[in-house]
């Protein structure tokens, strides 16, 4: 068995396996071309499908990360999104032992709070995120978000509102809203602020059920000086986020919980994770189709050439050899395919690098924050995938063929012929 | 000690539930350096005795030894790496790989043996030189004729020196000078460097070149005449 297995090995790296195998698959060109093009079809409109596919989650979590959430988030132990003042942290000592976190490139504070938010024509029930409007940039795109009138600075008593409760308060920049709310001690107050700008967020609970104060002023509204209901964090490397974790909750000691933003959206991560999942699933359910189309091709080509093969075991090729050149038979078909397929999907991928517009359904897709401009993105597993699931495809394809040659008896192949 | 040898060798075929003895008791041995015919018309079991020596077949009963090695005793793989290293074959069909060329089909068996490139092509190109086909050599079998085809298999079957060439009737598709000459080329072959051949044939022409004719009928030895 080792010896086979040795023999199998070293004929797979002779050239003049490959050169049997390139010529018998030269045969039949048509035959071959028509494997080729399923292959390739079928790879490339996968690939295309699966960037687009990606794009979508990817760009949901990106916009979830990137409008607010952050990498990662620091709370109380005990803080619930129920009740987001009823556990604080203090402000000055955290971010005094985050600033110079050698994993983090952004901390940002901020007070969350509930109001009542009422203009002089309507009344809408609102959440309140407090910034600090320095820090806030370094972590989300808040800032750049801002569509009419400006982004936070020193002026106290300034609100930002999403176009949508702009609208739903029939109220503009320059215009005053009254944010009534119940304190810390739990009592009723209230307070005015002057719409500083109107933002265009990406989703439609940022666009239209979201007030943004500056810290300080959120701070006074809610009787709560000094004080924060979280940190948003933004990592050096979004794909380890392990480190910053550690670091963080190391920095900042006892009483904390440093959460991932998958953490603070399990229902997105799990999307993501599906898709991966998913990802596997369907490159496997392509290949194995592809697989018996493969097998049945290199049968026919065994069956046609069992004269060929008996004259080959006959002058002494070793059955291993045989079974190499069936298996680079089927690889090279195979490759050759991915290849194609890897041109075809990736050029689509290319093709449609700037985007599908999707606005028509603007609305609609900013309701489950989904971005109206798909992008397609490609990954590594785009191309480790295919081709783990192909070279295990060309294996299990060629088995059967390989079998059948070698259990060729050359006298009865020879008569046969 | 025979290179090679058959003890009451029999050989049953079973075509549609219907058996055909083609060998029956038949004993045989070939000493080194002999060119011998099996002679004996369609049927006789010429074939399938070369393809018993040839380690192609098995026999139903009875035992087949190569240089005292019984045949029987080998795996698939031995059986491969026997042919490879000690038999050549010449079959009545020419049966060469299509998609090569004459030198690289010469070149191939050298290839399987494990032989260097550059050596091994050296000496595919001065085979075909013997056979008269140096200019063919990168002809593929299709653009050759029968005759040029039966000289490369020729040529492919001695190339890496064998013991045994075994050739199945060589001239049943050529013309008779053809036949001559690679009747002409077998000799030498045997006499300058004592290779040991063993030919089906049933052409009286071929015959009579023979040093040794072993007579078949009906899967028997009926005759086994040698020159005085």
């Amino acid at each position: 068995m080792a010896r086979a297995l040795a023999q199998f090995a070293g004929s797979l790296v002779r050239a003049s396996t490959w050169r049997l195998a390139l010529r018998g698959l030269g045969r039949q060109p048509r035959r071959s071309a028509v494997v080729l093009a399923a292959v390739a079809i079928g790879l490339g409109s996968l690939l295309l499908a699966m960037a687009l596919q990606y794009g979508l989650v990817g760009q949901m979590a990106e916009t979830a990360i990137r409008s607010e959430i952050g990498d990662l988030q620091v709370h109380a132990s005990a803080w619930k999104d129920s009740a987001p003042l009823a556990e604080r942290m203090p402000e000055a000592p955290s971010l005094a032992a985050l600033d110079g976190a050698q994993t983090l490139i952004g901390v940002a504070p901020r007070l969350r709070g509930e109001a009542l938010a009422q203009s002089p024509r309507a009344s809408v029930g609102v959440r309140v995120i407090g910034v600090d409007p320095a820090r806030e940039p370094s972590v989300t795109t808040l800032a750049s978000l801002v569509q009419e009138g400006a982004w936070l600075g020193v002026q106290p008593r300034r609100a930002l509102v999403g176009g949508g409760l702009a609208r739903r308060l029939r109220t503009g920049v320059g215009d005053k809203i009254v944010l009534a709310v119940q304190d810390v001690r739990g009592d009723l107050t209230g307070e005015a602020f002057r719409i500083g700008g109107v933002l265009n967020p990406p989703t439609r609970e940022l666009d239209e059920s979201v007030v943004v104060l500056s810290l300080p002023d959120a701070q006074r509204l809610y009787g709560v000086a000094g004080e924060i209901s979280e940190l948003a964090l933004a990592a050096r490397d979004r794909a380890a986020l392990e480190a910053p974790r550690a670091e963080a909750a190391a920095a900042l000691g006892v009483g904390v919980r440093v959460e991932t933003w998958r953490e603070r959206e399990p229902l997105l991560s799990m999307m993501i994770e599906l898709f991966d999942q998913m990802g596997w699933v369907i490159y496997a359910a392509i290949f194995v189709a592809m697989a018996f189309g493969i097998a049945n091709v290199l049968l026919m080509s065994v069956l046609e050439r069992t004269r060929e093969i008996g004259i080959l075991l006959a002058i002494g090729m070793p059955p291993a050899r045989m079974v190499a050149i069936v298996i680079a038979e089927s690889a090279v078909l195979v490759m050759v395919g991915v290849a194609l397929g890897f041109a075809l999907g990736f050029g689509g991928i290319y093709a449609l690098r700037d985007g599908i517009d999707l606005g028509v359904f603007g609305d609609g897709l900013r309701a489950y924050g989904m971005p109206t401009k798909l992008m397609p993105i490609a990954r590594s597993g785009d191309v480790t995938a295919p081709l783990v699931v192909a070279g295990v495809t060309a294996l299990i394809a060629s088995l059967w063929p390989a079998l059948r040659a070698v259990r060729t008896r050359p006298a009865e192949a020879l008569r046969r012929a | 000690m025979a290179t090679l040898q058959a003890e009451k060798v029999s050989k049953r075929y079973a075509v549609r539930g219907i058996e055909t003895w083609a060998l029956r008791d038949v004993s045989l041995a070939v000493e080194p350096g002999e060119f011998t015919a099996l002679a004996g018309p369609s049927g006789s079991g010429k074939t399938t005795l070369l393809n018993l020596f040839g380690a192609l077949d098995a026999p139903t009963s009875g035992a087949v030894s190569l240089d005292g090695q019984d045949l029987a005793l080998l795996s698939r793989s031995q059986l491969a790496a026997l042919r490879l290293a000690k038999l050549g074959f010449v079959f009545q069909a020419f049966n060469l790989i299509p998609v090569l060329s004459a030198l690289e089909n010469v070149e191939f068996v050298m290839e399987l043996q494990g032989a260097a490139k550059a050596p091994r092509r050296e000496r595919a190109r001065a085979v075909l030189a013997d056979v008269g086909l140096a200019e063919l050599a990168d002809k593929r079998p299709l653009e050759m004729s029968g005759g040029q085809q039966q000289r490369v298999a020729i040529a492919r079957a001695i190339v890496s020196e064998p013991r045994v060439v075994l050739a199945d009737e060589p001239t049943a598709n050529l013309d008779s000078v053809t036949a001559g000459k690679l009747i002409d080329l077998m000799e030498r072959l045997n006499r300058e460097r004592g290779v040991t051949f063993l030919f089906s044939t049933h052409d009286p022409r071929v015959i009579e070149r023979a040093r040794r004719v072993v007579r078949l009928r009906d899967g028997s030895v009926v005759a086994d005449e040698r020159d005085a």
